[in-house]
């Protein structure tokens, strides 16, 4: 027994020993070693044992109450507060009734005006919002920036009134009071900025083009390997001064992977700045770093310069800079070149769309409920060409479907062009109502021969819509979904009709269609001409069979001015090519061909024969060129046919058959 | 067993003889250890007259016992609040340099009790709002506790109420915090600034260069890209746990709750209600409410009661009118609630402005317009009025965890990304609803841009030791116009490729890369040498293609530069027998995949193959020796959420004997094991990427009624 105690003590005593050396040695060691060497701890905010009983900054009583003194009426605080804001200084209510409407002064009211705004008021005049009345106008807009507007019989203290402000930052002010017209500055001071009034514009010089501009340069998405890490603005600028400060091509050529561009320095009173920006950068894919010490970046109040620029501030330049670009991920980097491009093609490349961009964003603020969200200013095809009268949801464009998650809905309408016959195309009805995917037949134009709505077949229902010839792109009411057929009474569907649904289904942005034409430079009259006697190649589809978003009904009456419908309507087959540029500007792409049955057209007794396709007057296609500053169309080589199209394998195998007897 | 008996037999004879010595050794051992554990646990629970006290994490003190500081009434005043302060003008960056994770540091100045020469108070100690406020400072990443490596510092003397405080002698305390220094780089929360009759926007105390982190700023008082606008905190809804409720329609339309209303604003209001009694609902303090119910609790509309702030979750917009201040309480409830804020103030700053996009769940309307109020309200279709309240309610969620140090959370993000600017958060992070990043995909590739043909292709091979097809297939590439280079990836360790000299003489470049270990990936790997954005990914044995059908093939991918564009076609299936996807190569009608075997792309998917592969994919691919185009169709059906695009009706790719389904493809195993790795992949991914479709490109004349000679691509095989 006696043993065993002794082990039991033996263990006692070893456990203690083991229990002090654990609980005691850290504690030794922390005495061993002095303080200033061991490691910290941090000092936290500390825990008061009273924390549950401190006061409310503000006793819930109190904030109801929240005593309101005659000056929280409107009319009071707006008397008090200087400055001025879209709510106080300007009139919406002249936009109600004609919509965002924008009467120019003439020229000849005051001095000569400059190149630049010459180029300016053009913008206006050749777009959709000009109107000659000022009774109809929401905003107006002073030729120039050096003359009294008091002069001017509508100026009413400035009210509604826009003046474009084109010189440098440092340029001195204006020579006259404001009042409460917005300023469109270039490379504006944000501190002399009105936040939400005024508009911060890019600098750019007097030869800018008009229209069109040249089209970004990228050509590689990713930095080739041995590329310029950096380029430096003093290079760049070497370059700009060397060709009398002339932006053309040449001096836009090579593209470092970063631009280094810096705002404030002795060229603060040249152009350098913005032309950089955008040329250098932009143009020629090149990401710019900007050193930001302050300066308002165009367009910022919707453009998310974040996503196309590297901003540092430039005090701590070279503590951040060469890790912050080494660290730059690859797709960061994709993104980013990517993005600059968008930006230039879409606001920057031209003075009419810098103008045109400056008039919307007063727009989205003027009708705020129907304002774009982010996503339409910075996602391709850009807040130009995304309209919101169409929606303000992303998800329902057809350019976001992706982004978005949603797809477009399962059906499409089918748009008949009747003309002037005698009967309805029954048969053609009968055969496009017979389609699954139909939901609704439209014919146009109505007028008294036809019968009324009769016809049923299945849920599809047949709507007579009253219209005049270049209405046929109106976006209807009664169109109820995504997507849209066109037909002409001539033409002939079979059900080939079935394919290019599906195929357009996953290309809802472009057109489908069976018949195709190309464009061509003709070198000989100097002038763009179009033809279908080059069939390996198309850059249009005709309109008299094909799927397209009903989208763009709403962008071919809203965005294009109305002097450019109505050449539509005097030259006949001018408004399938119009259709077309206007798509292929959108989204700068092909339109899709799929296989077609011949002898397409419908001889059915009665009715007059196919339309012959007259050599087209060229003019539209040269006039087309000319509005759009340059040619959206693009040459496509290849045609989408089923999967098994003419394969050596059982017919019963296919899906499409008929195709197969073509 | 014998042992222990002997043990027991020697044992007693042994202890009488050691016992007193034994006894001795064993108390002065035990006295020795008793010792030092008595000394250990002094250590141990008497810390603080060892060691310093900020070695201790957690301190236990009142706010009444902290020390007191008397403020002389000539002590130096800061100047008023300079409104031309920005960034690069007021706010010193070198505090902050450089920091591998971009991120600022924050000191929390320790709190006093400040009081003038008469021992007055100047303020309330601190408020519960914020003592939680800087605790949470004091949680997060971004607190420091080291004077001289901060770069933002904020003082502990409460200004969140102006009411509370008295101006002067506040500023003065702000003026000898140690750090002072003219307010540079000083943060202060203000929540409530102004006093009657004018009500100020910004806080009134001389602050000089200091940071606002404000309620109820307007346009004229907030200095954009220094200020940070904060929402009013409120308690009321703060501590009612209210439920969530999902988007759709509300009992009434259009509610307002606000107590305080200008009589201007309260007839306007009025007159709405009359004219639509169902849907409008105006609320009032309550007139007779028995003893005990706190006031603020409850609303009256004539003679019914409602709770507050639950009635807000009833109606789908709440009216935020301006009172006297632009900030209202109110808003934080109505947010709280889930109902869509119609913000009527002109010029208010909304909170988080900067980077939280309000036109996505508030409707903001002017002043002047507020008679037309209903029927803008009206025309708002319901689709939208639902977006606005999913948004609200992943504002909601965001908020929740902390509902006090909300500003705090927000704002040094916003001041951070200030600082570091090229790491800010983006606009997506701040606004897009979770549910919206899982359905939506980016395409890493958006810019619709036709690459220029001028650029050519780069073709790599991958081989192991098949030379003389793999010097068939350079040949027959090499007759390709718009071939620039041509790789070929040996992937045999054990042999060397062949001589120079005996390669094919071809019109490109051609370039060997050996590899360290056979593996499939090698022929994804994103080589230095490939400088052409477009890729032709070619075995060794595929020579039945004609340079038509190649050229054709790289003209179709650069109308679609973000696809996979190949030849051999295949589809994935659902056995609903089995439960599982299928892998399928019979001539069907439909495509979902294209084989890697021969096929265009853009060099960036190699990049992301080699990089940013999910799961375990790369691995599983190389050990199983298969599956490497699979995984490829995945990854890029993933990312860019399109489908492959097959052209010409090719089928036959190794030999003109061979059946139209390459050899390989017939083994019954085989075709276990291609299914096997689609229901891996779909597995890792979590979902089914591939997208199937029922169109395969040929070239526009393809078997048209047309003179072969006159055709581009006159060559294209049929089988």
């Amino acid at each position: 027994m006696q043993s065993r105690r002794r082990k039991y003590l033996w263990l006692i005593f070893s456990a203690s020993w083991l229990l002090l050396v654990l609980l005691g040695a850290p504690r030794l060691r922390q005495l061993a070693i002095p303080p200033s060497l061991r490691p910290r701890t941090l000092t936290s905010w500390p825990r008061w044992l009273d924390q549950e009983l401190l006061p409310n900054f503000v006793e819930p009583e109190e904030l109801t109450k929240d005593p309101c003194p005659p000056s929280c009426s409107t009319r009071q605080w707006q008397r008090q507060r200087p400055g001025c804001l879209m709510e106080t200084c300007f009139d919406t209510s002249r936009c109600q009734s004609h919509g965002f409407k924008v009467f120019v002064y003439p020229v000849g009211l005051t001095q000569p005006i400059s190149e630049i705004h010459h180029k300016v008021l053009a913008s206006i005049e050749g777009s959709g919002y000009h109107t000659a009345n000022p009774e109809e106008a929401c905003l107006f807009v002073l030729p120039g920036d050096a003359l009294s507007p008091q002069l001017l019989p509508l100026w009413n203290g400035g009210q509604n009134h826009l003046i474009f402000h084109l010189h440098p930052g440092s340029w001195p002010d204006l020579g006259f009071d404001l009042g409460q017209a917005m300023l469109a500055r270039a490379s504006p001071k944000p501190e002399t900025l009105r936040l939400g009034f005024d508009v911060a514009l890019p600098l750019f010089p007097q030869s800018y083009p008009q229209r069109g501009g040249s089209r970004g340069q990228l050509a590689h998405l990713i930095p080739p390997p041995g590329e310029d890490l950096l380029a430096f603005e003093s290079q760049l600028d070497a370059r700009v001064t060397g060709s009398s400060n002339h932006l053309d091509q040449t001096i836009c050529q090579p593209s470092p992977r970063f631009c280094l561009l810096q705002k404030s320095g002795p060229r603060a009173l040249g152009f350098s700045d913005n032309i950089l920006l955008s040329c250098f950068s932009f143009q020629a894919g090149c990401i710019p770093v900007l050193l930001s010490s302050g300066w308002e970046l165009p367009f910022s109040e919707v453009i998310d310069w974040g996503t196309a620029t590297i901003m540092i501030d430039e005090r701590h330049l070279l503590q951040v800079m060469g890790p912050a670009l080494q660290e730059l991920p690859p797709a960061r980097i994709l993104a980013l070149r990517q993005q600059t491009q968008f930006l230039w093609d879409a606001y920057f490349s031209s003075v009419e769309k810098i103008v045109h961009t400056t008039l919307e964003i007063i727009r989205d603020r003027i009708f705020r409920a129907a304002a774009r969200p982010w996503l339409l200013w910075n996602a391709p095809p850009g807040g130009l060409l995304a309209l919101p009268t169409f929606s303000t949801q992303p998800g329902d464009f057809p350019f976001y479907y992706l982004q978005r998650g949603s797809r477009p809905s399962g059906k499409f309408s089918a748009l008949i062009w009747v003309g002037a016959l005698d009967q309805p195309p029954l048969k053609l009805i009968q055969e496009v109502a017979g389609s699954q995917h139909c939901a609704q037949v439209c014919l146009f134009p109505n007028w008294r021969g036809f019968p009324t709505p009769t016809y049923s077949h299945r849920g599809v229902t047949l709507i007579f819509l009253l219209l005049q010839k270049s209405d046929r792109f109106f976006p209807y009411s009664a169109i109820g979904t995504d997507a849209i057929l066109s037909l002409d009474a001539h033409s002939s569907l079979s059900t080939s009709g079935l394919l290019s649904f599906v195929v357009w289904q996953s290309f809802p942005e472009r057109i489908v269609g069976f018949q195709t034409q190309s464009h061509f430079w003709d070198e000989i009259k100097g002038s763009w001409g179009y033809t279908d006697q080059r069939p390996n190649e198309f850059s249009m589809v005709l309109m008299d069979a094909a799927f397209y978003h009903r989208y763009y009904h709403v962008l071919f009456t809203h965005f294009l001015p109305a002097p450019l419908r109505d050449l539509v309507d005097e030259l006949s087959e001018c408004e399938d090519i119009l259709m077309n540029f206007l798509v292929a500007e959108v989204t700068k792409l092909p339109p899709i061909k799929v296989p077609q049955r011949k002898h397409c057209y419908n001889l059915t007794p009665g009715l007059p024969g196919p339309p012959r396709r007259e050599q087209p007057s060229r003019d539209c296609i040269s006039k087309f060129a000319s509005w759009f500053g340059h040619m959206p169309l693009v040459h496509s080589q290849l045609r989408l046919d089923p999967v098994l199209f003419k394969d050596q394998v059982s017919v019963l195998r296919k899906k499409y058959r008929h195709l197969e007897r073509l | 067993m014998c042992a222990p008996v002997k043990y027991n037999i020697r044992g007693p004879a042994l202890i009488p003889r050691m016992k007193t010595k034994h006894r001795l050794y064993y108390i002065t051992l035990f006295s020795v250890v008793l010792l030092g554990l008595i000394a250990t646990g002094v250590f141990q629970f008497w810390p603080h007259s060892i060691e310093s006290s900020s070695d201790w994490a957690v301190e236990k003190r009142s706010v009444h016992d902290v020390p007191v500081v008397r403020l002389p009434a000539d002590s130096p005043l800061p100047e008023r609040g300079d409104l031309s302060c920005r960034m690069h003008t007021c706010f010193d960056v070198y505090r902050c340099g450089f920091n591998p994770k971009n991120k600022i540091k924050v000191y929390i100045y320790s709190l006093k009790k400040y009081v003038d020469d008469f021992g007055v108070p100047v303020s309330n100690t601190i408020s519960r709002e914020y003592n939680e406020l800087l605790t949470a400072i004091s949680d997060s990443d971004f607190y420091t506790d080291d004077i001289n490596r901060a770069c933002l510092f904020v003082p502990s003397i409460d200004v969140l109420n102006q009411n509370t405080l008295r101006i002067k002698e506040t500023a003065q305390a702000l003026a000898q915090l140690a750090r002072w220094d003219r307010g540079t780089n000083q943060l202060l929360f203000n929540m409530l600034p102004g006093e009657p009759p004018d009500y100020n926007t910004a806080l009134d105390v001389p602050r000089d260069r200091a940071l606002l982190a404000g309620g109820g700023f307007s346009t004229w008082t907030y200095r954009q890209g220094y200020d940070v606008s904060i929402p009013v905190y409120s308690s009321l809804s703060a501590e009612v746990d209210l439920p969530e409720r999902g988007p759709g329609p509300r009992r009434y339309f259009l509610l307002s709750s606000q107590m305080a209303l200008h009589p201007e604003y309260r007839s306007d209001l009025e007159a709405l209600q009359a004219k639509h009694e169902e849907s409008v609902l105006v609320l009032e303090k309550c007139t007779n409410l028995s003893e005990g119910v706190l006031s603020t609790r409850k609303r009256c509309h004539k003679d019914q009661v409602f709770d507050y702030p639950q009635v807000l979750q009833e109606a789908s917009f709440c009216m935020v009118l301006r009172g006297a201040r632009l900030g209202q309480a109110v808003l934080s409830d109505v947010l709280q609630a889930g109902c869509v804020p119609v913000i009527i103030a002109d010029s208010y700053i909304l909170p988080f402005s900067e980077v939280l996009d309000w036109k996505r769940a508030s409707v903001v309307i002017p002043e002047e317009k507020m008679r037309d109020m209903y029927s803008v309200l009206r025309s708002i279709p319901q689709r939208q009025i639902e977006e606005m309240q999913r948004q609200l309610l992943c504002r909601a969620a965001r908020r929740a965890s902390c509902p006090e140090s909300w500003p705090w959370v927000h704002g040094k993000e916003i001041i951070n990304d200030r600082i570091y600017p090229y790491a800010a958060i983006s606009y997506e992070e701040w606004n897009d609803p979770p549910a919206v990043k899982w359905s939506s995909v980016s395409n890493p590739l958006f810019l619709p841009l036709i690459p220029p043909q001028s650029q050519g292709f780069t073709a790599i091979v991958l081989t192991y030791d098949r030379v003389e097809s793999l010097f068939r297939v350079i040949t027959e590439v090499s007759k390709v116009p718009s071939l620039s280079k041509l790789l070929v990836v040996w992937n045999n360790q054990n042999k060397n490729p062949p001589e120079d000299s005996l390669w094919p003489k071809i019109r490109v470049p051609l370039k060997v890369v050996r590899t360290a270990e056979n593996k499939l990936s090698n022929r994804f790997f994103p080589y230095d040498e490939i400088e052409t954005e477009a890729v032709l990914a070619i075995d060794d044995d595929i020579i039945m293609l004609t340079a038509d059908e190649l050229q054709f093939g790289y003209e179709v991918w650069r109308e679609f530069p973000d696809r996979l564009v190949g030849y051999p076609g295949r589809l994935h299936l659902w056995d609903h027998e089995m439960s599982k996807w299928k892998y399928e190569s019979e001539w069907t009608n439909e495509v979902s995949m294209v084989l890697t075997g021969v096929a265009f792309y853009h060099k960036y998917f190699n990049y992301l193959y080699t990089y940013k592969m999910p799961g375990d994919i790369k691995n599983w691919v190389d050990a199983h020796m298969n599956c490497e185009d699979i995984a490829m169709n995945f990854l890029v059906a993933n990312v860019t959420g399109k489908a492959v695009i097959k052209v010409t009706p090719r089928k036959k790719f190794k030999c003109p004997e061979c059946t139209a389904i390459d050899g390989l493809s017939l083994d019954q195993t085989h075709m276990v094991e291609r299914s096997e790795c689609i229901n891996k992949f779909a597995s890792v991914f979590g979902t089914m990427p591939l997208k199937v479709v029922e169109h395969r490109a040929d070239p526009v004349l393809y078997k048209d009624d047309f003179p072969e000679k006159l055709k581009s691509f006159p060559n294209i095989g049929s089988l």
